[in-house]
């Protein structure tokens, strides 16, 4: 049994003209942030450690000890990022609450820019989210027009600038650093660290990269107490979260539901179970950076970072693929590598060589002219790729690929051995 | 190639004022000239370097950095079908298939260009694809051809109007 | 301001020494050797500092590091990853380790990952014989490839400036070539294109590198993706031998390296040699400071009669010589130098010319159109004199110059009333464009022993006695540069002209026969 939780990120799902302001006010909002101007920069950072709240973007780091990191007296202008760029295959959550309630995005950002001493954020959107993009612009324009940005907002000291940046077709961008290149007009290309955002960012400047559906959380937080927070959800991952989940399912969608959730009662009873004739054959938890879960893997699992991470796989940006039947794990794998061969920014050598070097492999299997011994290559050079680069693009193509290799080898080779079809 | 036009001019200046370095403003200006052009030809390049102090070398980077760019013509309408795994396990390759076949019987080669993409960030919708910049979902093989046929005809109407798909 | 454009570039050489900082320190240690080093530096610059060999690509001390190559990786003693060395600042007590099973295991894959899609074109390639990835195979490779598909193929043989081919498939993206561009001649003439496997390094199309330190990029390239079209097919790199000494190119007397061929005494090319001066950069036209040693139409030996060209040994040229100096009287007699030769020549050159047979009548041999002041930011000085300042010094020392005081020039030979000039003239001819109105005045003076490198100076005929001299490689040495740093040359081999000589030997010799006379 799951306890009653409440809807935070989309607590206004539903509502007539959900993304406006005057309903969002109407529901309340922006009094959190009117509330944490109040509160002071230090109080808010330990109400959101409090809250136990980590980074939703995938990584899980927590959010008030990342907000810390930033230098309380050095000089000079800070920055908060949004990062909306959401592109890890599987993932679609942060454009639902741009669609919902793009303005509570924008108060969390407030708030966060608030803590951290930041006047000006961005928010940064894949380019692929035009609709949502619109929403973003009209609420940061309404904002604008209402004082909630810009000089002295909400008649504090406190001034604020807000704006947006549109990508333009790059997964790596979804890395913070990778993020802060683009944003500066270079290519994604993630910057060695140390230094950290938090020190060394936009432009040098120390910087605050936080996930849209963490930004969107923090009003709540601030609103209720991080106590409360703390209500929902396990001791090491707090909170309810947005799951992406997709597939051959009866009601794929964005839910959110607290963490801990069980993976099987959000199969069945959220999405209503699979369509028709279909039955699962693996699930991937995280993203298609995520080793998959196989069938008697899921039964017991539940949706938060430690279950997953016991399980050799991660939450990650909490999209939920579910693979049914009739699907051949070798295209899943060709289409999984391809896409990191196709994205991996370029600069780290294992990552460049090795995207590239399996998808080179995985192109032989598919042709059906590798040898069996091919597919533990995958496994091989997939081993060596890991733990090495600069951002972890590099892990996100080799553990996938580790696990399919690992659970689904045999398919692979049985693929092979079918002989050429083209 | 004459230069930008006034109206592009002032976009160019907007964001290059717009952001704290002017370097910044790259990928909204190649936005701009992308969507008034279809395609960043190697003269607007120049044009950014000489009167706008962006570097070539720096601009030609980005262009061919990011996947949105194009630094050669492309038709009209570009479709960007979402060939990753959920748009894939629901039966995308058959759509993309499809819009190829369709493409090629009504000879609408200038019109329409399919760039098989990942991922579009709607899996709930899949297949999705876009096309230019309107989002159509549940796109199976089926339904790719009404889609097309509507959109053929909406475009060639004078005034485009709205967004498509949900 | 982004941070891109204020990358750490050549540092101004400092006129006087920095003043000593007390600098807190760090103790560590790398395959348990203790090193200290000032509180900041990476393992791999203290590394480097301490001889201590971390295999690497990307990282150069002259450029920012990247941290792209991934080979550097160490072992952190209690640290759960490997870490590159490049960017991993040393703590006080932290233990790095180079040769752990695991470190020996991450460079033989990053080596790998490096040649999958490399062309090991080694036969046909100019880097052979120092190519980074042909070291590290033998020592830290040696493994059986995993790697059995089609390469990525990629660009080949792009002209990308006056000296440049590049050769993307050698490449490896190191991005070392792009730093030097962004950072140290701040010209961003390169970039890396697309993403991926499909990355490339390259000009903006029909664009070329036209700068004049492109080819320190072939120098820090670490495969054979650049190659110097000077030096391109010439040489096998194994067949040369090189000698430190300084570039006779300009005052500012950059350390180099040249290269040649022993047995041919044949010279290829030269080479910036790190130090506090250059740094690790020179200019390209320093680099062809080594040609005129090879020039077919070296002096190749001593002249005594200008019209018949008639060889002549150099006893019977020191007698010539001898005999018209004995004639003449001091008020006839006259020296003009150029700034070329080293301090030791001058010392034994003024020593027997001024300070023993008391010649008065000294002029300094300078380009006329030449911009002494000017400098190119980098390390290009319009003196194009190696010892512009040895020469002076020699001169003041002697009372002969005033400090501050400009030296008599090349105009003031004539008017000086000097019947016989000892001349010795400039070794790099291309710095000296005004040369040929130069020698013509020369050509009007009753007598010019003319001491020269260069058969070209000879060449009208009008010259009646000339020396052939030895060049800057071929001797020992010292200059000074603009700022009055010591260079030291080293004779690389014996003269390729079996009767060239340096000034002091030529003195010396000259001194015995005017000895002699008496």
């Amino acid at each position: 049994m799951v306890a009653e939780y409440p809807k935070i990120l989309l607590a206004h799902q539903g509502l007539p003209d959900s993304r406006s302001l005057k309903t969002y006010l109407s529901q309340g909002g922006y009094e959190a942030a009117k509330k944490a101007i109040s509160m002071g920069p230090a109080q808010i950072i330990d109400e959101v450690k409090a809250s136990g709240l980590r980074g939703r973007g995938g990584a899980g780091f927590s959010t008030g000890m990342k907000w810390s990191f930033v230098p309380k007296d050095l000089p000079g202008a800070r920055y908060l990022i949004c990062n909306n760029d959401e592109s890890e295959p599987g993932t679609f959550k942060d454009r639902q609450i741009c669609t919902v309630s793009p303005h509570m995005i924008l108060e969390g950002m407030i708030i966060a820019g608030y803590a951290i001493g930041a006047a000006k954020g961005y928010i940064y959107t894949r380019w692929e989210f035009q609709k949502e993009i619109q929403y973003l612009e009209t609420a940061i324009k309404e904002a604008y027009e209402a004082g909630l940005l810009g000089k002295n907002i909400l008649n504090s000291s406190f001034s604020f600038d807000l704006d947006h940046y549109m990508g333009a077709g790059a997964y790596i961008c979804g890395e913070e650093t990778g993020l802060i290149s683009s944003l500066e007009g270079k290519k994604g290309q993630p910057k060695l660290k140390p230094p950290f955002p938090a020190v060394s960012g936009y432009l040098g400047r120390p910087t605050i990269v936080n996930n849209t559906e963490t930004l969107a959380v923090v009003p709540w937080i601030i609103n209720h107490g991080g106590k409360e927070y703390r209500k929902y959800g396990t001791e090491k991952s707090p909170g309810t979260k947005l799951f992406s989940i997709s597939g051959a399912l009866n009601r794929p969608g964005v839910y959110e539901v607290p963490l801990g959730y069980p993976l099987m009662k959000l199969i069945n009873d959220e999405c209503g179970g699979m369509q028709p004739g279909r039955t699962i054959k693996a699930v991937i938890p995280g993203g298609a950076s995520a080793p998959l879960l196989t069938p008697s893997e899921i039964q017991d699992a539940t949706l938060d970072y430690e279950c997953m991470a016991q399980k050799g796989t991660m939450l990650g940006s909490g999209a939920i693929m579910v693979i049914d039947d009739r699907q051949s794990m070798a295209d899943l794998l060709r289409i999984t590598i391809d896409f990191f061969a196709h994205e991996s920014c370029g600069q780290c050598t294992p990552c460049r060589e090795g995207t590239g070097w399996l998808a080179n492999i995985m192109m032989g299997i598919s042709e059906k002219t590798a040898k069996t011994e091919d597919v533990n290559r995958l496994g091989l050079v997939a081993k060596h790729m890991g733990g090495k680069t600069i951002c972890a693009l590099s892990d996100a193509c080799a553990m996938p690929v580790m696990s399919y290799v690992q659970k689904f080898g045999d398919e692979l080779r049985d693929y092979l051995k079918q002989g050429a079809v083209h | 190639m004459s230069g930008f036009s006034e109206g592009l001019k002032t976009k160019i200046e907007g964001f290059l004022g717009r952001y704290e370095t002017r370097r910044s403003a790259i990928l909204p200006v190649l936005h701009a000239i992308q969507d008034e052009y279809g395609w960043i030809h190697e003269d607007h390049v120049e044009e950014l370097h000489s009167k706008y102090q962006l570097d070539r070398i720096h601009v030609k980077e980005v262009i061919t950095f990011y996947d949105i760019y194009k630094d050669e013509p492309v038709a009209k309408h570009v479709i960007r079908f979402c060939k990753s795994l959920t748009c894939h396990m629901l039966g995308a390759t058959e759509s993309m298939a499809k819009v190829e076949s369709y493409i090629e019987k009504k000879g609408l080669q200038n019109s329409f260009e399919l760039e098989p993409f990942a991922c579009l960030g709607k899996c709930d919708g899949a297949p999705v694809m876009l096309i230019g910049k309107d989002r159509f979902e549940l796109v199976t093989a089926d339904k790719v051809e009404s889609i097309l046929d509507d959109y053929t005809k909406a475009s060639a109407a004078p005034q485009k109007g709205g967004t498509h798909g949900s | 301001m982004s941070p891109e454009t204020n990358q750490q570039a050549i540092k101004p050489v400092p006129l006087k020494p920095a003043e000593p900082v007390v600098k807190e320190t760090v103790t560590f240690t790398i395959n348990d050797k203790e090193i200290t080093v000032p509180k900041g530096t990476t393992v791999m610059a203290a590394a480097k500092q301490n001889d201590v060999y971390i295999p690497h690509f990307c990282w150069h001390p002259g450029l920012s590091v990247a941290g792209v190559c991934r080979f550097c990786m160490v072992k952190v003693e209690g640290r759960p990853k490997l870490e590159i060395g490049c960017n991993l600042t040393a703590t006080p007590g932290m233990k790095v380790s180079t040769l752990t099973p695991e470190v020996k295991e991450a460079h033989k894959w990053a080596l790998e990952f490096h040649l999958i899609n490399h062309p090991l074109d080694c036969p046909i390639c100019d880097q052979a014989g120092e190519c980074k990835l042909q070291d590290y195979y033998m020592e830290v490779g040696q493994y059986k490839s995993q790697m059995e598909r089609p390469k990525v193929l990629k660009p080949k043989a792009i002209d990308v400036g006056d000296d440049l081919v590049l050769d993307t498939e050698r490449c490896i993206l190191c991005d070392r070539c792009v730093r030097f561009e962004a950072e140290v001649t701040k010209t961003a003439a390169l970039g890396i294109f697309n993403r991926g496997d499909r990355a490339v390094i390259g000009t903006y199309p029909g664009k070329k590198i036209s700068h004049q330190y492109q080819t320190n990029i072939v120098d820090i390239c670490p495969v054979g993706a650049f190659t110097s079209k000077d030096f391109r097919f010439k040489q096998r790199v194994w067949f040369l031998k090189h000698k430190p000494t300084i570039c006779p190119g300009c005052s500012t007397g950059c350390h180099v390296d040249v290269y040649g061929k022993p047995d041919t005494r044949t010279y290829y090319r030269v080479k910036p040699r790190e130090s506090d001066v250059n740094q690790f950069w020179m200019c390209d036209t320093g680099r062809k400071t080594y040609k005129h040693l090879n020039q077919e139409n070296r002096l190749r030996g001593a002249i005594t009669s200008g019209a018949s060209r008639k060889r002549a040994t150099l006893a019977e040229a020191y007698q010539v010589l001898a005999e018209k100096i004995k004639s003449a009287s001091v008020q006839d007699l006259a020296l003009l130098v150029a700034p070329q030769y080293t301090c030791e020549e001058y010392q034994k050159f003024f020593e027997f010319f001024v300070d023993k047979l008391k010649i008065t009548k000294v002029f300094e041999w300078r380009e006329p159109t030449e911009d002494r002041k000017a400098f190119d930011g980098i390390l290009y000085r319009g003196d194009k004199n190696p010892n512009s300042l040895g020469l002076r010094q020699s001169l003041e020392k002697r009372g002969l110059v005033k400090p501050g005081q400009e030296i008599p020039g090349f105009n003031d030979v004539a008017a000086s009333g000097a019947t016989c000039v000892i001349a010795l003239a400039p070794e790099i001819l291309f710095q000296y464009p005004s040369l040929a109105s130069q020698m013509a005045l020369l050509e009007e003076l009753s007598f010019v022993s003319l001491w020269t490198v260069s058969a070209d100076l000879v060449a009208s005929k009008k010259i009646k006695h000339a020396l052939p001299m030895k060049g800057f490689a071929e001797k020992t040495g010292t200059f000074l540069n603009f700022e009055g740093k010591v260079g030291q040359l080293q004779e690389a081999f014996p003269s390729a002209v079996e009767d060239a000589r340096d000034i002091s030997e030529t003195v010396t010799s000259l001194g015995e026969v005017l000895m002699g006379l008496s």
